[in-house]
């Protein structure tokens, strides 16, 4: 037995439980309105993608859940149920030090995927799970990619700016600030071309 | 008591002047697009033209709209974003006009009121806005008291790729509409560079792709064809993830590039998909035009916003969220 647990932007989550445990089953789903050539491709790559790069994410030390199946037929993944909260969910009420350590271990946990040159590729508050004891878990890897260059690297950080800066406008400047120092405490010196990189890649797609 | 105000719109390459009153009423909307034979905008002759035009298509959306000048309570113009020398044409206009006739002046960010017109043709009160034009690619969203720009391109604008790549293949400016007939005819599909990047996407790649298969002779049909389906393709997967993202029951799609049928009928089924409502703004009020420079400066001026002259400088980089929302303060 499954139910609909979230529908995301190219995938439906249903959980279901399996050796008594509960488990997601993420599958990415056909989509009428696109060329059936692009729906199948796009399908097949993240899901191939995303299954192998929860894995080696775990081996730079970022938590990441287990995966337990593919299907390639219906492109589903079976993994691990994170339980827990998105810091989407509750960045909001969360105290100004508490909220600094969580975006600090994000930060770190995305230097840690930069120094293995591994890009998330989305790297939003939704995609970083909380859990009960407090640990941070980063997941929906469809759209990550090896080999990062400094650019692809600086489009991540872009990415999380502006994701601060849409999602969490009041308190962005508290969050970036942590995040960034988290990032650069697993980059160090490299910190700063990315970071002008980052600049760089946000007046880019302006008319002006 | 029913405001009337005429708006300015002078960011690009086209000059509008519209007509509009408090009760949303458009009386005029007139414009005038350069389209240089071949080449890009060059920013001096598009002010040239603006500056040459401008006066007259004034006096054309006045005329439309069966009003004298005096019967204008209020002047809005296009401050920003935009070319400096277009932007900078445009206010000197607006300026005069406002001090000639002693009415009030307010700048208007052009961003925000493609999404504000788009809003009072659709009755929409809180979409994510899908804004494709030449010089834009912008999926913008409310949140927080501002306009955000929650995805947009990272290296061109939807329609300066089409433009682009039809200058290559031979078409006219602006290449979109030609893009989409051309498509229509093609059968097979090449796969292209597929950029998207979070919310963001690039264009760039699938661009340098299409002019190459162009020349290793791949039938323009079938390159008009994969060229749209691609395109479109990742705009819509930046569109679904705003709107998973913020849970938004409304999406608008507007910009020039919203006159392709393809485009919208991917779109719908994107709404469809989240059970969204859909609409697409109509072609007079897609495009940058007069009228919804005019609506937002009523927005804008019953909230209380309005410009002194001495301090009315063009904001060449004005920045969607830079702007606080005054007239939405209630979402």
């Amino acid at each position: 037995m499954s139910e609909i647990w979230a529908l995301g932007a190219e995938s439906v989550i249903t959980r279901t439980e399996r050796w008594g445990r509960p488990l997601i089953v993420k599958t990415r789903v056909k989509k009428p309105y696109l060329h059936p050539e692009i729906d199948e491709a796009l399908r097949r790559q993240r899901t191939a993608r995303e299954c192998r790069m929860l894995s080696f994410a775990r081996s730079l030390g970022v938590p990441t859940p287990a995966v337990y199946a593919v299907d390639r037929s219906t492109y589903s993944i079976t993994m691990d149920l994170i339980d827990g909260k998105q810091l989407k969910e509750f960045a909001n009420d969360m105290p100004d030090s508490r909220l600094e350590t969580m975006c600090f271990e994000f930060g770190r946990l995305l230097g840690l995927l930069h120094r293995g040159k591994v890009v998330h590729g989305d790297p939003t508050t939704s995609n970083v799970i909380v859990d009960n004891r407090g640990k941070l878990w980063i997941v929906d890897f469809g759209l990550a990619e090896w080999n990062a260059t400094i650019e692809m690297m600086g489009v991540d950080l872009h990415l999380v700016r502006r994701a601060l800066e849409t999602t969490h406008w009041d308190r962005q400047t508290l969050m970036l600030k942590a995040t960034i120092e988290g990032y650069s405490s697993i980059m160090g010196n490299e910190t700063e071309e990315v970071l002008s990189r980052m600049d760089e890649i946000r007046e880019r797609g302006r008319y002006h | 008591m029913v405001l009337t105000c005429l708006g300015l719109e002078g960011t690009a390459h086209s000059f509008g002047a519209g007509v509009v009153t408090s009760e949303g009423e458009v009386l005029a909307n007139v414009w005038d697009m350069l389209s240089p034979k071949e080449g890009g905008i060059h920013p001096r002759e598009a002010s040239r033209h603006h500056s040459e035009l401008g006066p007259g298509l004034i006096a054309q959306a006045l005329q439309n709209a069966g009003l004298s000048p005096a019967e204008i309570d209020l002047i809005a113009f296009s401050r920003g974003p935009g070319l400096g020398p277009c932007l900078r044409t445009t206010a000197t206009m607006a300026r005069a006009i406002a001090l000639t006739l002693s009415v009030p002046l307010v700048g208007v960010n052009h961003c925000v009121a493609h999404v504000e017109i788009g809003c009072l043709e659709s009755g929409f009160q809180d979409p994510v806005t899908v804004y494709v034009s030449g010089g834009n690619t912008q999926i913008i969203a409310f949140a927080g008291g501002r306009y955000r720009t929650f995805g947009e391109t990272l290296d061109i604008a939807i329609g300066n790729m089409l433009d682009t790549f039809g200058r290559a293949v031979g078409m006219r400016f602006p290449a979109g509409p030609i893009v989409e007939r051309e498509a229509k005819s093609g059968k097979r599909f090449y796969p292209l560079p597929y950029s998207v990047k979070g919310m963001d996407l690039s264009y760039s790649g699938m661009l340098t792709a299409a002019k190459r298969l162009f020349n290793e002779g791949v039938s323009l049909e079938d390159l008009c064809f994969s060229l749209q389906e691609t395109a479109f393709g990742m705009l819509a997967e930046i569109a679904e993830r705003a709107i998973a993202h913020t849970k938004k029951r409304e999406l608008l799609l507007t910009g020039g590039v919203a006159r392709n049928n393809r485009l919208t009928e991917i779109l719908e089924g994107v709404a469809e998909r989240h059970d969204a409502q859909f609409h697409r703004v109509s072609p007079s009020l897609a495009g940058d035009q007069g009228a919804m420079i005019a609506w937002t400066g009523i927005l804008q001026y019953q909230a209380g916003d309005r410009l002194d002259i001495p301090s009315s400088h063009v904001l060449p980089k004005w920045r969607t969220d830079e702007q606080d929302i005054v007239w939405r303060s209630d979402l």
